[in-house]
């Protein structure tokens, strides 16, 4: 019988406490089936580029669009096609492969994700169809398909959640996005039917406000959040610092998020007070993203990953200007009012925007790689992750999207047309080199890279190790 | 020509050419085998992966089986995966250290 370690440099610690035979895995399941079949969420993810770049499109022909206020029938059509084109079509495929991945557990159903796209995309192109002719009650008929396949969505990931005994702050955090996600759809449909047939009464900007809050900050910031306290330790080799300010940063921003939504409602002075309990959240959620760096193994940190972090720390410039803008006393001018258009670019576009296009980098070369290596894996020589793409487009589209983001926020507070077609520009600009890394990414779909091994010899070496990506 | 013996080296070296795409080191470097064993042409060998739910779990034990049965002498492998202890980066090798960035631990 041969019986072997590994070298003295990689020899196990054992964990004070624990026993030192190694014990089976108490989770046979096999992960890669856990997530959802590769093909639905690449689905999710190309209609989220297409619907990207039809909305940096418009803003390139139509840069008015942004230098006026933004309560207008195409800005409204646009911001739709923007947050549920492309924000909500990629979160919705991220999370169907996330979800099972963090919790280390099975999506419920792979079936009524197929339903849930064909709702989601009649639903969301109708929509903005509907909106840019202001046909509220078409709106309202897309807008029930839509909210149909936000339904399955949440059932699906309700059901995927309660297979989970214990309650992570993941899975908290989840819950509390499914939570905000139904509740915004919820709001949506109510906003529509009572100006289609004016049997309630809302300040019509009021309303929108606070729809748009419940699901930016309610679903969005916190899916980044919560995915954020997995995938931030998992890619830079840390972990969680502190359950229990993790815990409260989702807790917090829960309260926050409430009330403000009722304080925006109704107009009420308590929106700055509300303001501040969703700041306090995010600066524990800070204070336990910069914990979990500090202690990280990787001292690199990837491309993909400076996306994120970027985007996490727009929540810096946000929380002030959300803080001045639930000020009541604020003096009504006309740069004033163009900050709102400012806080919802930097919202939707840096921070939203950004941390997506960083997941994407994470996501979709998995996805592919997946499709196209895994049943490769020591039968041949395959690439890892980071070879799927060029990291010197990752790093041009990253600076791209910075300059296109500072100008066209500059440009929307002072309505400078030209400086926001600009700034629009350059966003196009840094999607188009994304798009040009999904390309490269994507033809591993179609013609995967694998190359026989080199031959075996009987000494062991380390040269088989390849270059640090 | 007469069949190389199975030695640990041999396993180790044919184990290095299984990549874990994400971090992009092979697993053996990386400290993912805990032990290996052999009796009677089956080979058992015990891994851990880098965090529990990696989406690479079942390709990568896979491609562990898949490569070890390329050896001679060997026409039966036991891949299994276990989280006791947990993966640690004090668990690489000096050489997945300095090819992952990963600090001394």
């Amino acid at each position: 019988m041969m019986e072997a370690l590994l070298p003295k440099s990689a020899v196990i610690e054992p964990t004070p406490g624990l026993p030192k035979t190694a014990r089976p895995s108490a989770t046979p399941n096999l992960a890669v089936m856990q997530a959802a079949a590769v093909r639905l969420p690449l689905c999710f993810v190309l209609t989220g580029v297409m619907a990207l770049l039809i909305s940096g499109g418009v803003l390139l022909a139509q840069p008015d669009l942004l230098a006026m206020y933004h309560y207008t029938p195409h800005l409204i059509a646009m911001t739709h096609l923007f947050v549920l084109g492309f924000i909500c079509s990629i979160v919705m495929g991220a999370m169907y492969q996330l979800v099972p991945v963090t919790l280390e557990t099975q999506l419920f159903s792979e079936k009524l994700v197929k339903f849930q796209f064909a709702a989601h995309v009649i639903g969301f192109v109708g929509m903005v169809w509907a909106f840019w002719n202001f046909n509220m009650a078409m709106v309202g008929a897309f807008g029930s398909l839509l909210t149909l396949g936000v339904g399955l969505f949440v059932c699906n990931l309700a059901c995927t959640l309660a297979k989970v005994k214990s309650w992570k702050v993941i899975k908290f955090g989840i819950a509390s996005a499914l939570f905000w996600l139904s509740a915004t759809v919820v709001a949506g449909l109510i906003l529509t039917t009572a100006k289609c047939w004016n049997f309630i009464s809302f300040q019509p900007l009021a309303a929108m406000h606070a729809h748009a809050h419940l699901g930016v900050v309610g679903v969005f910031v916190m899916m980044i959040v919560t995915v954020s306290y997995k995938l931030v330790p998992m890619f830079t080799l840390s972990e969680l610092q502190s359950e229990r300010r993790a815990w409260w940063s989702v807790a917090v921003l829960n309260l926050g998020l409430l009330g403000a939504f009722v304080a925006v409602l109704l107009q009420s002075p308590l929106k700055l007070v509300f303001a501040l309990v969703i700041t306090v959240g995010f600066v524990l959620y800070g204070l336990e993203i910069i914990a979990i760096l500090r202690a990280r193994n990787r001292r690199h940190l990837d491309w993909g990953m400076k996306y994120s972090l970027t985007a996490i720390a727009l929540l810096i410039p946000l929380s002030i200007l959300a803080l001045v803008l639930s000020w009541s006393w604020l003096p009504m001018t006309a740069v004033t009012m163009q900050l709102e258009s400012v806080y919802g670019l930097l919202g939707l576009f840096g921070l939203v925007g950004l941390a997506i296009l960083g997941m994407l980098y994470k996501i979709v070369p998995f996805l592919v790689w997946f499709h196209s290596y895994s049943r490769h894996i020591g039968l041949a020589k395959i690439p890892a992750l980071a070879d799927m793409y060029s990291v010197r487009l990752q790093i041009a589209g990253y600076w791209t999207f910075l300059a296109g983001l500072a100008a066209l926020s500059l440009a929307t507070t002072w309505s400078h047309e030209s400086g926001i077609r600009w700034g629009g520009g350059l966003l196009v600009l840094s999607v188009a080199i994304f798009a040009l890394n999904l390309g490269k990414i994507l033809a591993h779909f179609v013609r995967p890279k694998v190359e026989p091994f080199a031959k075996k010899t009987n000494s062991a070496t380390n040269t088989l190790c390849p270059p640090n990506p | 020509m007469p069949a190389k013996p199975l030695t640990d080296e041999l396993v180790l070296e044919t184990l290095r050419q299984v990549i874990d795409p994400e971090i992009g080191c092979n697993i053996v470097d990386l400290g993912l085998i805990y032990r290996h064993a052999f009796r009677a042409g089956k080979l058992t060998v015990t891994m851990t992966l880098t965090t529990p739910g990696c989406p690479m779990h079942d390709s990568i034990a896979e491609g562990v089986k898949n490569i070890l049965l390329t050896l001679e002498g060997v026409t039966d492998v036991e891949v299994e995966v276990v989280w006791d202890p947990p993966w640690h980066p004090s668990m690489m090798t000096e050489v997945g250290r300095a090819m992952t960035g990963v600090q001394n631990v």
